[in-house]
């Protein structure tokens, strides 16, 4: 397999985060990159359940919020940053777990509708009970400093990746591609569809923990339930998309353009820049499934020696007229 | 007590009444076109803001502007049919509502910011001269404007079921949410009905909207809201079914009323989204569908 | 491989975004050498330049003192945002008209230039534009209105080391956290539980007083603050709390709350809605027939839109931090423009968030220098400064006694009815 020159690639690219965590003196640059970080990882996470085992979940602002959640009452708390995002984790997955037992039985728009009305219900909930905003400290506020939260994002970045590469060249990974593809069909090959599509959901919502841990601890001042809100899952499914479903680097790249196209574009039309971002959407469900990821691959393709084959290793048009 | 009890009875048939309004457009579109579409909430803002901007400077009543707002809204669907979700019916069934479902997410997106932009993010609502106005029903009030609503909405579900069932237009509606192969192979213009059925959605949304601005309140972000209340009522229903539409409704509006006298109003809307979970796990067909094979 | 690309163009955009590092931010400590200032004190510029100081000698003056101000002008909050930037604006005006602002370290008068941004009443978006603006070199911050922006507002101007003076905030918690950056010259919760009792004892006559107090409390962390502080308050003055629910903002209906008040015998009504929830109470209440004697709503933002309620608004009373009737320096001219340009004599959050530019400009002129820490401990400082909401004089949380009037909507119009000396008109009690 010809890993070499992207593992080059990226070991630059990583590289090139680190330094800027380090040496960057800048404050508007260092937020810009841990939002990105935290929504690469959040998009992943959800990539990992939408993506690779194709169920379409809306509520996982739920388990972002969750992870947000119980680091920030933790660690605010005076438990130590790294017991706190285990714990994080470890509830989520629990919670996760429990969930997903009656969530997973329902199948595409059930499920759908399903996480949805979930997601709602646990932010209405969150907001009720923890009403009040949480800031840090005067004193942590007066000497804050970037470096912490940014490893910190840097490294909930890297573990998310690194999850979702393995499991994409897994076994496991595997079983839970057969599942999208068909999940009738992966039963019959003797495929456990339930199992594989529990362990994605429980992946899926732990790793979004984590990516609400990294939220939490950078964040200075925030109303809990915000963690919780709807726009995070819109979010993640807007970058999953464009960047390219069901690809590792897809959610990355989609972040990248996300968060940076927000930002350079200028502030007075801040609707049009939604307005952009929801036509840019649509375009690329409708004509690009693949999203940029695919859009980069053909330009690539074009430059490469024509025998050159795109194997069906990425997920994209598998069957017929299927766009995921 | 007991007059809370009834009166939140009252209350919750009422706004279970716009429910049901609003899930009939939504439950039109999927069921015929296969098709979900969550800005349909959007639509009921735009339909509200229309009624709004009708009566603040025209002097126009909810009322009476409403078949304008319809006419107008359904045009916008006819509009929005062409551009977008035309394009989404060439695929097959499993892949239409999935993608539909995306692409009409990027749509709320588009509309929410649109409408901020143009109408600003302000809060609005219609108050006419009998807006406070209330029929006494021994201890219950009944507001005249809410009961208005209940009635269009049954009069719309009643118009829709006379349509669907009387009509040609409606036979061929009906054969083509069955099977739109066979329909086409039948000689109905698929494209057609598709087209209209989902202008109707919208147009039914609208007035929905327009009885929101008048008993409630509008503003660009409402839309996703009253989506998820059409979601769960059309659910209810039974995905696919056109029957039982506003009884959901009222259903729901009576859970969310009645959750509120005992657990108070901060989580009237968690029991009923979980209620809804509840029966969704039970009974996936809701109350009137067919379980599916 | 395939991927070969995008890892190309992730590794060219992260070195870009390294690059942009050393260009834009104002927040660097290198960055004197690095930006220019063309502007000369003779030649006024549309932009604003930065303040450069170097030892010894006057420096250069910026052509311009920066504030920047984040205020809700979209969303829930627009109303209340409306008049805290009409106060700013004003007050710059006037100020620029006058001269500007004396600042010693470039023996200059300097005009003030005002940069509102608007947050959509949305705390998220409160905290991103104030880094943003951080960027831009601003010598303080003004903030909008409703505790949720100022809540995460403070706290970013903490972490920014910059000054935040903000208005339309009553919650004391805020004031509690040890921050040195915020300013608040604005009524906060223990005070206003304290008045609205003393209010209805001087205005009512003992035998006639509503005895029974409701009260709706929303969930949030003012209503969990004000709420016990009014039955607290309640007890102290000789009332009985009979009726107490909370309920979560953005609630359609309110039924339950209305019908239980109704049942226990509410004759005082205290809420705290954010908008549009009070709207929406009260358009419930009139269509199920009950209005207390007494009601009060604790949200002055309202106020233009109010008049939509018709008869189910009427006697409501208010409680806002100014009202023109009380006569400060500067009343006038503030209600004339109000007058011309919004066609009704100043709304009560402009006079506060007026006062603010006052207390800002006073605090720069003493301080003689734009730096933020300079700055900040003058305006800590401010003693029985003469501003349009009277005297201000800062305590060590950022609060400063301040006025707490209240109004009432009578006939469509809103009268100041107390401090009864200033009253434009007598308490409508009961409530029509």
């Amino acid at each position: 397999m010809r890993r070499g020159p992207s593992a080059i690639v990226a070991a630059v690219v990583l590289a090139l985060l680190v330094a800027v965590g380090l040496v960057s003196g800048s404050q508007h640059i260092l937020t810009l990159t841990i939002q990105t970080m935290v929504l690469a990882a959040l998009a992943s996470s959800w990539n990992i359940l939408g993506g690779f085992a194709g169920q379409i979940s809306l509520g996982h602002a739920a388990f972002f919020g969750l992870g947000a959640l119980v680091t920030r009452e933790l660690w605010l708390g005076g438990t130590g940053l790294g017991v706190a995002i285990l714990a994080a984790v470890a509830i989520t997955a629990v919670a996760a777990g429990i969930v997903g037992v009656p969530m997973l039985r329902f199948r595409d728009i059930y499920f759908a509708i399903g996480t949805l009305a979930l997601g709602v219900a646990v932010f209405i909930t969150a907001g009720n009970l923890w009403p009040g905003i949480t800031s840090l400290p005067a004193e942590d506020l007066r000497n804050y400093d970037f470096t912490g939260p940014y490893f910190v994002a840097l490294s909930v970045l890297l573990t998310t990746v690194a999850i979702s590469l393995w499991l994409k060249h897994s076994k496991v990974g595997l079983g839970m591609m057969t599942v999208r593809d068909d999940e009738e069909a992966a039963g019959a090959t003797g495929v456990d569809a339930f199992a594989h599509k529990m362990i994605a959901f429980v992946i899926s919502a732990s790793l979004a923990a984590l990516a609400g841990s990294a939220f939490a601890y950078f964040s200075v001042s925030y109303y809990p339930n915000f963690a919780f809100s709807v726009l995070w899952t819109f979010e993640a499914i807007l970058v999953v998309f464009i960047g390219g479903i069901g690809t590792i680097v897809g959610p990355l790249f989609g972040a990248v353009f996300f968060i940076v196209g927000r930002d350079l574009l200028p502030t007075d039309i801040d609707e049009f820049q939604v307005v952009l971002f929801g036509l840019l959407f649509i375009v690329v469900v409708l004509l690009m499934p693949g999203g940029l990821t695919e859009a980069a691959e053909r330009l690539v393709a074009r430059t490469r020696r024509p025998d050159r084959e795109t194997t069906a290793e990425e997920p994209t048009a598998t069957k017929g007229k299927e766009l995921i | 007590m007991t007059q809370l009890i009834l009166q939140s009875v009252v209350s919750g048939i009422l706004v279970g009444g716009i429910y049901g309004l609003v899930a009939l457009g939504l439950a039109l579109a999927f069921g015929v076109l296969k098709v979900l579409n969550v800005a349909h909430g959007e639509l009921l803002m735009l339909g509200g803001y229309a009624s709004f901007f009708a009566f603040t400077y025209w002097g126009i009543d909810p009322f009476v502007s409403m078949p304008l707002v319809f006419v107008a809204m359904f045009g916008f669907g006819v509009l929005l049919y062409l551009v977008l979700f035309r394009f989404v019916t060439r695929t097959e069934i499993h892949t239409r509502i999935k993608n539909s479902l995306l692409i009409s997410f990027g749509l709320v997106l588009v509309l929410q910011a649109l409408a901020v932009r143009f109408f600003t993010a302000d809060e609005r609502t219609i108050s006419t001269s009998y807006s406070l106005e209330a029929f006494t029903i021994g201890p219950v009030r009944v507001p005249v404007v809410r009961l208005a609503g209940l009635v269009v909405a049954v009069v719309a579900a009643l118009a829709l079921e006379w349509l669907l069932s009387r009509t040609r237009f409606g036979r061929a509606l009906r054969a083509t949410s069955e099977d739109w192969t066979r329909a086409a192979l039948t000689g109905v213009d698929v494209r057609r009905v598709y087209l209209i059925a989902f202008a109707l959605s919208a147009a039914l949304a609208a007035i929905a909207g327009s009885l929101v601005s008048l008993g409630y309140s509008i503003s660009p972000s409402i839309g996703l809201g009253w989506t998820l209340k059409a979601l769960i009522v059309v659910v209810l229903a039974g995905l696919g079914s056109m029957r039982g539409i506003i009884v959901a409704g009222i259903f729901l509006g009576l859970v969310e009323s009645l959750a509120s006298v005992w657990l108070g109003g901060q989580y009237r809307e968690v029991v009923a989204l979980v209620l809804f979970l509840v029966i969704l796990s039970f009974r996936p067909q809701g109350f009137f569908g067919r379980a599916h094979a | 491989m395939r991927h070969r690309a995008l890892w190309v163009v992730l590794a060219v955009l992260a070195m870009v975004l390294a690059a942009c590092d050393s260009g834009d931010d104002g927040s660097d400590t290198t960055q004197a050498e690095e930006t220019s200032t063309t502007a000369a004190e003779e030649e006024p510029t549309t932009t604003a330049g930065e303040p450069t100081t170097t030892a010894g000698e006057t420096a250069e003056a910026p052509d311009a003192i920066r504030i920047g101000g984040v205020v809700p002008l979209t969303g829930a909050f627009a109303g209340g945002g409306a008049q805290v930037e009409r106060g700013y604006i004003y007050a710059v005006d006037a100020i620029n008209e006058a001269g500007g602002v004396y600042v010693e370290e470039f023996d200059a008068q300097i005009p003030l230039e005002l940069d509102v941004r608007d947050d959509a009443s949305d705390p998220n978006q409160t905290t991103s534009i104030m880094d943003e603006l951080a960027g831009g070199d601003i010598v303080a911050y003004l903030g909008g209105f409703a505790t949720p922006v100022h809540a995460a507002g403070s706290a970013t101007a903490e972490r920014n080391g910059i000054p935040y003076l903000g208005v339309a905030t009553s919650t004391q918690a805020l004031h509690e956290q040890g921050y040195q950056y915020f300013f608040s010259p604005f009524p906060k919760s223990p005070d206003m539980a304290v008045t609205v009792f003393e209010m209805l004892n001087g205005l009512v006559a003992e035998g006639e007083r509503p005895l029974n107090v409701g009260i709706f409390q929303e969930a949030t962390d003012w209503g969990e603050e004000l709420g016990p502080l009014f039955v607290q308050e309640a007890e102290n003055h000789g009332y009985e709390v009979v009726y107490h629910e909370t309920y979560a903002p953005g609630s359609t209906d309110f039924t339950d709350l209305i019908l239980g008040a109704q049942a226990a015998g509410v004759e005082a009504l205290l809420s705290l809605p954010t908008p549009p929830d009070g709207f929406a109470i009260y358009q419930q209440m009139g269509e199920l027939g009950w209005k207390p004697p007494f009601n009060l709503v604790i949200r002055a933002a309202d106020v233009p839109t109010w008049n939509d309620l018709g008869p189910a608004g009427e006697g409501v009373v208010l409680s806002t931090p100014w009202h023109p009737a009380l006569g400060f320096p500067g009343t006038e001219a503030v209600n004339e423009r109000h007058l011309e340009e919004e066609g009704r004599p100043a709304d009560p959050v402009v006079g506060s968030a007026y006062a603010l530019i006052e207390i800002l400009a006073d605090a720069i002129e003493r301080a003689g220098t734009l730096d933020h820490d300079a700055v900040r401990d003058a305006i800590a400082a401010t003693d029985g400064l003469e501003t349009i909401i009277g005297p201000i004089t800062f305590r060590e949380d950022g609060t400063a006694e301040v006025p707490n009037p209240h109004m009432q909507r009578i006939g469509g119009a809103i009268e100041l009815i107390w401090p009864a000396d200033t009253a434009t008109s007598e308490l409508v009690y009961p409530a029509p």
